[in-house]
């Protein structure tokens, strides 16, 4: 379960590039819940993600993940309770090592490492077993460099390296985001399987409203650095792609209106 | 002969600068300079003790524990202080300078009449071979020193020991953690890896190895002196260089292998090319002339190339 209090983070405080990116943002989520994230550009969607996974430390409010206040938590060693999969398909794994070791060393994620071997027969073994559940056909090709793979299969090997020990929360950041639309498919249809299989509690950022629709229980639309709708239950299971569309043109119709009031208050007084 | 051998065992004990150098340069991308520093300090600590009349292998212990305090500083530098890695390495080398002095406490010792390694070497092959000291072998024909042989053959085993465990280091759980920050920091840390903690000690191993060449540098030559480090990166760079043309692949072992061979071919030339008359004050210059020629090569050569041809991975 994770508890998100009262986060606020502005970046480059007291410079002409000063960023709020993130106001005051309160979230509650229930341990086996799957919330999806959407937002315009600039919303602090993925700001909020990596405030959770410790990319950068809040300046106020407090993170609890699965009993433990983890706000002052370095990003290495969150990772023991968090599994994480970027937008970037490059980011999530080593290109020159091979598949079995980037896998490998998921296994481990989290805890101590020693002198002990990175691979033996009993762990290739079982690797195989779960590379072969992507239908992927890489369960042969568990020597060769990730490098040589494409993004959305290095995007599944993510998905399976971050799941590999079920971790308290995943946190999935637009992972589909660069992929072409029949490998988006298959890493959402693999992604909707590993969630349910291990009941994983899940935050996803997405771009797409379908995805936003069709997946998790729960939409949380942000806007500004702030949490601006909370869909869930009967008001969560009556939404189509076209209500989501409907609320950020809304947003859109504000923030005109802002930028012409501005103008018009800048022609007559100033 | 006598020359080829020398050449060839030097290239053995800089192939542990070698491997130094392609941990740091080529697993973490970390342009380390601390080396220059850390091989005389290796040299200057081991000759000091042995001087001292310590056990030459404690010495050489002793030698490879100060490199590793050398690549700890540079690293906590680096990770503690965000100081830039090149300045980092820049910072201790300078520093360590004045700390060789002290160590040693003139610019130069000399070891000719003590015990160490290369004597422990040549009593060693007395024993075995059951003759007198200072006596030529016959090998395939050639005349060769006892204590040139008995060293030579010293430093193979050591280097491919040491080569050895290298490679295997880099299969363990530790190890593959270790590429992998310098593949993909991002990733690492997702897994929780302290990125931090593998840098600092990356660079501990590194220049711990580095101190260690200086240290049987110091034992073959007979002294230890204050300016034998400058210019080691470059050197150590270019035997790694041509190492990796030799082998022509990116697993680890073959590289580690090629980047000691290109540490002993490299020294071979430079002893060739000296026999030849060039002149020695050209040697650093030569020496960095041709890593960058090394370094530059490759994308020169791929521009020539039509761009059809290109792989598309390299895109």
């Amino acid at each position: 379960m994770l508890t998100i209090a009262n986060i606020t983070k502005t970046f480059n405080p007291g410079t002409p590039n000063e960023v709020r990116a993130l106001r005051d943002v309160s979230l509650r989520l229930e341990a086996g819940s799957f919330l999806l994230i959407i937002g315009t550009n600039g919303s602090g969607k993925s700001t909020l993600l990596n405030a959770v996974a410790g990319t950068f430390l809040p300046d106020l409010g407090t993170l609890t993940l699965a009993g433990q206040n983890i706000t002052r938590w370095a990003e290495h060693r969150r990772a023991k309770l968090i599994g994480r999969v970027f937008q970037n398909p490059f980011s999530g794994t080593a290109p020159n090592m091979s598949i079995a070791e980037n896998l490998a060393m998921a296994a481990r994620r989290g805890q101590p490492r020693g002198l002990g071997w990175a691979l033996n027969h009993k762990l290739k073994a079982e690797l195989r077993d779960r590379i072969r559940s992507l239908n992927m056909g890489l369960e042969n090709r568990i020597d060769n460099a990730i490098g040589s793979l494409s993004g959305g299969q290095r995007q599944a090997l993510t998905l399976l390296m971050a799941s590999w020990l079920k971790p308290e929360l995943l946190l999935l950041d637009e992972h589909t985001a660069a992929l072409d639309p029949k490998s988006a498919d298959q890493v959402i249809r693999l992604t909707h399987d590993i969630i349910q299989r291990d009941k994983l509690t899940t935050l996803m950022v997405t771009h797409s409203m379908q995805q936003a629709v069709h997946l998790g229980d729960r939409i949380v639309m942000m806007h500004r650095g702030q949490v601006l709708h909370d869909l869930q239950g009967a008001e969560r299971a009556r939404v189509r792609p076209e209500d989501l569309l409907k609320r950020f043109d809304d947003v859109r119709r504000r923030e005109q209106l802002d930028s012409t009031v501005a103008e018009m208050l800048q022609r007559n007084y100033v | 002969m006598t020359l080829l051998i020398g050449a060839t065992t030097i290239g053995l004990i800089l192939a542990l600068l070698a491997m130094g150098v392609y941990l740091s340069f080529r697993i973490f991308n970390f342009p380390d300079i601390t080396a220059d520093g850390s091989i005389t300090l290796g040299a200057a600590v081991t000759a000091i003790l042995i001087s001292n009349h310590v056990d030459p292998g404690l010495a050489t212990l002793a030698g490879f524990a100060g490199g590793v305090l050398a690549g700890m500083t540079t690293g906590l530098l680096h990770t503690k202080f965000k100081i830039n890695g090149l300045l980092s390495g820049i910072l201790v080398m300078t520093a360590l300078y004045s700390v060789n002095l002290h160590v040693m406490g003139k610019s130069n010792v000399p070891l000719l009449n003590e015990t160490t390694l290369a004597t422990q070497a040549e009593n060693l092959g007395m024993k075995w071979l059951h003759v007198a000291a200072d006596s030529d072998l016959n090998v395939f024909g050639w005349t060769v020193g006892l204590r040139d042989a008995a060293t030579l053959v010293a430093m193979l085993l050591l280097v491919g020991f040491l080569g050895m465990l290298l490679y295997l280091f880099f299969r363990t759980n530790l190890g593959t953690a270790m590429r992998a920050t310098g593949d993909n920091p991002q990733m690492i840390r997702a897994l929780g890896v302290s990125v931090d903690f593998i840098i600092i000690l990356g660079l501990a191993l590194s220049n711990g190895l580095i101190a260690l060449s200086g240290s049987l540098l110091a034992q073959y030559q007979g002294f230890a002196d204050v300016q034998m480090g400058i210019g080691m990166v470059v050197w150590g760079l270019a035997s790694v260089i041509i190492g990796e043309a030799l082998v022509g692949s990116s697993r680890i072992g073959l590289l580690i292998t090629g980047a000691v061979i290109g540490s002993v071919l490299f020294r071979l030339l430079v002893a060739i090319a000296l026999r030849w008359g060039l002149n020695p004050n050209d040697l650093k210059l030569i020496t960095a002339g041709f890593v960058f020629v090394a370094l530059v090569a490759p994308a020169f050569l791929r521009k020539l190339k039509p761009a059809a041809t290109a792989k598309p991975s390299e895109a």
